[in-house]
């Protein structure tokens, strides 16, 4: 799951100036951290949806995103 | 006495008009008839026109869907019979989208949707069978084209609400009264305009509305609103205006930024869509539009669209500005570079168009190197256009608007810093901003407004160029005029007698981290670079006619100087591409220099200074490598065998940390600091204060992290701690090293300090593990030396620069760009600093601070995370900088020997420095540029006859006798 997150989807969100770092996976939590865009989108529950959606099209597994943003300090308000 | 503020809390007239005006806009469309059998096929951009699907076919797209994907592309197809209820009447396609998408109708491209509009013209496109054929590009970023435009920042984001697509017919009646309301609440809600003229704006636009009954079945009542507004409001002429604004339409296109340049392919070809589809629409409309490289990509790419672009251009209509093959960085890339800029800028709009262009259009670059006017108008531009310093000066105000540019070698050209930002959306408000923001009233004439959107391209609208239509109507408004780029710089700029002289570099007081931020691209530009030079050198040496392979790699490297890609300021994927582009520049210029089996001397100068010469066999270690220090003795453009010279006595003598070398006695502290550096030679000493001393500051610039340094950088040190003590590491009969290995908390920093026997440089070399966030490193000097001024390599020349503050110019330079040098002296002598790619550097009194990392975390996460190598030499020196012959030294270290068997058989053209010899463009001729780079004047008398060139290779005289000037640069061919 670490690599699929860092060598499937990072590069992905990297593209849309996010960013995106795996966690952990705990009984079907998968934790993730995301910076950069990613941090102040106001609409991040869509792309942890279709994460959702790509790893269970991809690796066959159902896990729930639990999404933990890490916003630069100047954007921290 | 008590007082309480009274609140209104009842619906003010204004607000009255701006909820019917909303109401208005809901009427635009007479018929909607939504296509509900489209196809969606999801994909991922890999490079350029490459992709990969998510899925082998399509599938179904219905609205409510969610649709794209993080970087995400999406094919959207569909085939519609025109319903009968439609047939015949002026068509429209509409699709509400935050994406940016190219729409094809029956084959052909007929325009573009995206965040800034909505719709695009079908019936021309209807076949005779009344059907369509959609086919769609689209690709969607989370950062929007154009931050500044509200609607398209409220629907950021990778994945979207897919609206419905439609075709449908628009009410022309409330569209045009839509664009009168647009035009004149504008002007009623801006404090720029009259008060009393706002006042009588709001009564007879509430009266307009009152004609417009919105609760009948059909709207009726516009006509009259219309009417109404013509001859209460357009024929007022009581309140006046003053001004005369030219309006000129761009779009500003950042080839990389928050998106790759594989994207930039489709942002520009929806650009240049829409600006034609308007062309079509509006016969007076005339579009500027930059960079000749992604017109190479439009020709390459979309061959039909290009064609057309050809004939809008041949129209006057589509005006290609910008002689610069990109909008580059004009404060790291080097003279040759930019030269290269505007030579292969140029000839591409000249194949392309049979024309070049008299204008460098640089509206977004983060200030501009003094070099760049002689450059300009030695490359056929007489015009410079750069809107940041008017805008973006933090501390400030630029004097002037439209003006002369003097050059570091006295060269003029006619400057526009335009006074407001290049990207606005043509309304009221903007241009009175414009015209009261211009200082030049007096002496420039027309003040330039530029309008479009921007920053990812897809610039003017419908609405923009309906408000121009307008505006004449107004006595309110500045006079406006719409008009092409040139046009413009001709009529105000050319010949004007009392335009004003800016002498110096165009520093903007901003965005000075950029000369540090993304360090190993820095190093890898400047590298490359000189690589460049001793390709094409060895090249004619050879007689080999690789002219278009190095033309080709010249290109990919010139496109990495675009001004949000050299600088740092992009997102991760973006570097990556970068890095990748010099990886395969430099392996490519690798195998064109090739080997041989002696030295070469690139250089037009003897080479005298010690030099490190790879050896696996060698005694000393540089960059991990082993090699021999040298003094190779190399005539200019010569070569030579070199041979270690074995030196067995003893040389300097250690004492603790003090070490006595022929040249000095220098006292170092535990981190690698000198606490004193006594020169033998020149009786002195050369420390006063922190002397090659590390340190790393709190860097916390705000939103532009990867951007700007702010002056408070200062303020905040983190502790920097000795981790392995100063030792001696390693020394042998030219060399001694001493090596310390220093840290933070995240850190490691292995400093290593060089004395040379035969030396008077001392090489202080840098291997670092950096894990910071935003954090300043700096490599700081205070020097025993009474100056107010330091002088900067512009790789063209140097420039003086206070280190006072006595003035808010000085205050805000206070990190600025140099190239491979810097120094302060006095009149009999002074310390230089030679460094291999480091580009910011501050100066305060006796102290120079060369700037090393930077640790940045917008836009790019990870910027300068990981490992990094550079060196710097410290040269204490007798006389001033000149006499001292740094900017020789400098060229030494930065061009190493290269193996080649060859032999230079044209004059060596000393003292000029050669910066340039290749065959000409057209293979007839050898091309030689010189610069001469200390400000002196002389003559070399060569023994034949050659030919003067201007920087495009045009013969413009011929001479036997070479006069320069200071810091010119001389094309000549032969």
């Amino acid at each position: 799951m670490e690599k699929y997150v860092r060598e499937i989807l990072a590069p992905k969100l990297q593209g849309d100036g996010g960013w995106v770092e795996f966690v952990s996976l705990r009984n079907g939590e998968l934790t993730l951290v995301f910076r950069g865009e990613c941090s102040k989108c106001l609409i991040l529950h869509r792309c942890t949806d279709w994460i959702e959606q790509e790893i269970k099209r991809d690796l066959k597994k159902t896990v729930k995103v639990n999404a933990i943003r890490k916003r630069p300090y100047f954007q921290d308000v | 006495m008590a007082h309480i503020k009274v609140v209104r809390r009842s619906m003010r007239p204004e607000e009255w008009t701006d909820l019917r005006f909303g109401w208005l806009k809901r009427h635009i469309y007479d018929e909607k008839w939504e296509i509900e059998n489209l196809l969606i096929r999801d994909a991922r951009q890999v490079d350029e026109m490459q992709f990969e699907y998510y899925s082998d076919d399509y599938r179904p797209l219905k609205k409510g869907d969610m649709y794209f994907t993080p970087d995400g592309t999406a094919f959207i197809k569909a085939d519609v019979n025109i319903p009968d209820e439609l047939k015949g009447k002026q068509l429209w396609f509409s699709l509400k989208t935050a994406a940016e998408i190219c729409v094809q109708v029956n084959g052909k491209y007929i325009g573009g949707v995206d965040p800034n509009r909505e719709r695009m013209l079908l019936s021309p496109y209807v076949d005779v069978n009344d059907t369509l054929y959609f086919e769609m590009m689209g690709y969607n970023r989370s950062k929007p084209d154009d931050e500044r435009n509200p609607e398209s920042l409220s629907v950021r984001g990778c994945r979207q609400v897919f609206e419905g697509a439609y075709i449908c017919t628009v009410n022309d009646d409330v569209q045009s009264l839509v664009y009168d309301f647009e035009l004149l609440l504008d002007i009623a809600k801006s404090e720029l305009f009259n008060e009393d003229y706002r006042n009588f704006l709001n009564k007879e636009l509430n009266n307009a509305m009152n004609f417009i009954d919105f609760e009948s079945e059909e709207l009726t009542g516009v006509k009259d609103a219309a009417q109404y507004i013509e001859d209460v409001i357009y024929a007022n002429d009581t309140y006046k205006g003053s001004g005369d604004v030219a309006l000129v339409a761009h779009s500003h296109l950042d080839i990389a930024y928050y998106w790759r340049k594989i994207h930039a392919v489709q942002k520009n070809l929806r650009t240049v869509l829409i600006q034609l589809r308007l062309m079509d629409k509006y016969p007076e409309f005339r579009y500027a539009h930059t960079q000749p490289y992604v017109y190479e990509t439009l020709e390459k790419y979309y061959p039909e669209v290009f064609e057309e672009l050809k004939e809008k251009v041949a129209k006057g209509q589509f005006e290609p500005v910008g002689a610069m093959y990109v909008e580059p960085d004009c404060n790291v890339p080097g003279a040759e570079s930019l030269i290269r800029q505007c030579l292969y800028g140029q000839q591409t709009y000249k194949r392309m168009f049979g024309k070049r262009v008299n204008n460098a259009w640089l509206p977004d670059v983060f200030g501009n190197s003094w070099i760049l006017p002689q450059i300009l108008r030695k490359s056929g531009v007489d015009y410079f256009v750069s809107n940041k310093m008017s805008t973006w000066n933090d501390t400030n105000r630029f004097p002037h608007n439209n003006f002369i540019w003097r050059g570091i070698d006295g060269s003029d050209v006619y400057a526009c810093v335009p006074p407001t930002h290049f990207i606005t959306w043509n309304m009221p408000s903007q241009i009175q901003e414009n015209w009261e923001a211009y200082i030049d009233k007096d002496s420039g004439g027309q003040t330039l407004n530029m309008f479009g959107y921007g920053d990812g391209g897809s610039g003017c609208t419908e609405e923009m160029i309906e408000m121009m239509r307008r505006f004449h109507k107004l006595s309110i408004m500045p006079k406006c005029t719409h008009t092409s780029g040139a046009e413009f710089l001709e009529k105000n700029l050319k010949d004007n007698k009392s335009l004003q002289v800016w002498d110096g570099e165009l520093y903007l007081e901003m965005h000075r981290g950029t000369f540090t931020t993304k360090s190993h691209m820095k190093r890898a530009n400047r590298r490359i670079e000189n690589k460049f030079r001793t390709a094409e050198m060895l090249c004619l040496m050879r007689g080999e006619d690789k002219n278009e392979l190095i033309k080709e790699l010249y290109k990919k490297f010139l496109v990495t100087q675009f001004h949000d890609i050299l600088p740092g300021s992009h997102i991760h994927p973006v570097y990556e591409d970068a890095m990748k582009d010099y990886a395969e520049v430099e392996k490519a210029l690798d195998v064109i220099i090739g080997t041989g089996s002696r030295y070469f001397n690139t250089l037009n100068r003897e080479r005298k200074a010690l030099t490190f010469v790879k050896n696996k066999n060698g005694t000393a270690t540089r960059y991990g490598e082993k090699g021999n220090w040298i003094i190779p003795n190399m005539k200019a453009l010569s070569s030579a065998k070199l041979r270690k010279k074995d030196f067995k006595g003893e040389w300097f003598n250690v004492n603790g940390n003090t070490i006595e070398t022929p040249f000095y006695i220098a006292k170092l502290n535990n981190d690698g600091s000198l606490a004193s550096l006594y020169d033998k030679e020149l009786s002195r000493e050369w420390v006063k204060g922190d002397f090659n001393k590390l340190k790393i500051y709190v860097d916390c610039p705000g939103n532009y992290d990867a951007w700007d340094i702010l002056p408070n950088y200062r303020e905040k040190e983190i502790c920097v701690e000795v981790k392995d003590p100063l030792n001696i590491c390693e020394s042998d009969g030219e060399s001694v090293t001493f090596a310390v290995m220093l840290g933070t908390e995240k850190s490691a920093w292995e400093m290593k300090i060089r004395f040379f026997r035969r030396s008077r440089s001392i090489e202080v070399e840098n291997n670092v593990d950096w894990n910071e966030k935003h954090k300043l490193a700096k490599a700081e000097f205070d020097c025993n030396i009474l100056t107010r001024k330091a002088l900067c390599d512009t790789s063209a020349g140097f420039i003086e620069r206070e280190t006072h503050r006595n003035t808010t110019w000085q205050q805000a330079r206070f990190e600025t760009c140099h190239h491979k040098w810097c120094d302060m002296s006095e009149s009999g002598g002074g310390i230089a600093l030679v460094n291999d790619g480091k580009y910011g550097v501050g100066f305060l009194d006796n102290s120079m601070s060369l700037s090393l990392l930077r640790a940045t975390e917008r836009p790019d996460v990870t910027s300068d995370i990981g490992k990094h190598s550079f060196c710097y030499m410290i040269v204490p020196h007798q006389g001033d900088a000149v006499t001292a012959d740094i900017n020789g030294i400098a060229h030494e270290y930065n061009i190493p020997l290269v193996k080649a068997d060859c032999e230079w058989s044209l004059p060596v053209f000393e003292p000029l420095y050669m910066q340039a010899a290749k065959r000409s463009e057209d293979g007839t001729m050898t091309v030689i540029r010189l610069s001469e780079q200390d400000g002196k004047r002389g003559q070399i008398k060569l023994p034949q006859k050659v030919k003067l060139l201007n920087m495009l290779e045009d013969i413009e005289g011929e001479t036997d006798t070479i006069e320069y000037k200071p810091f010119e640069i001389i094309t000549i061919g032969i």
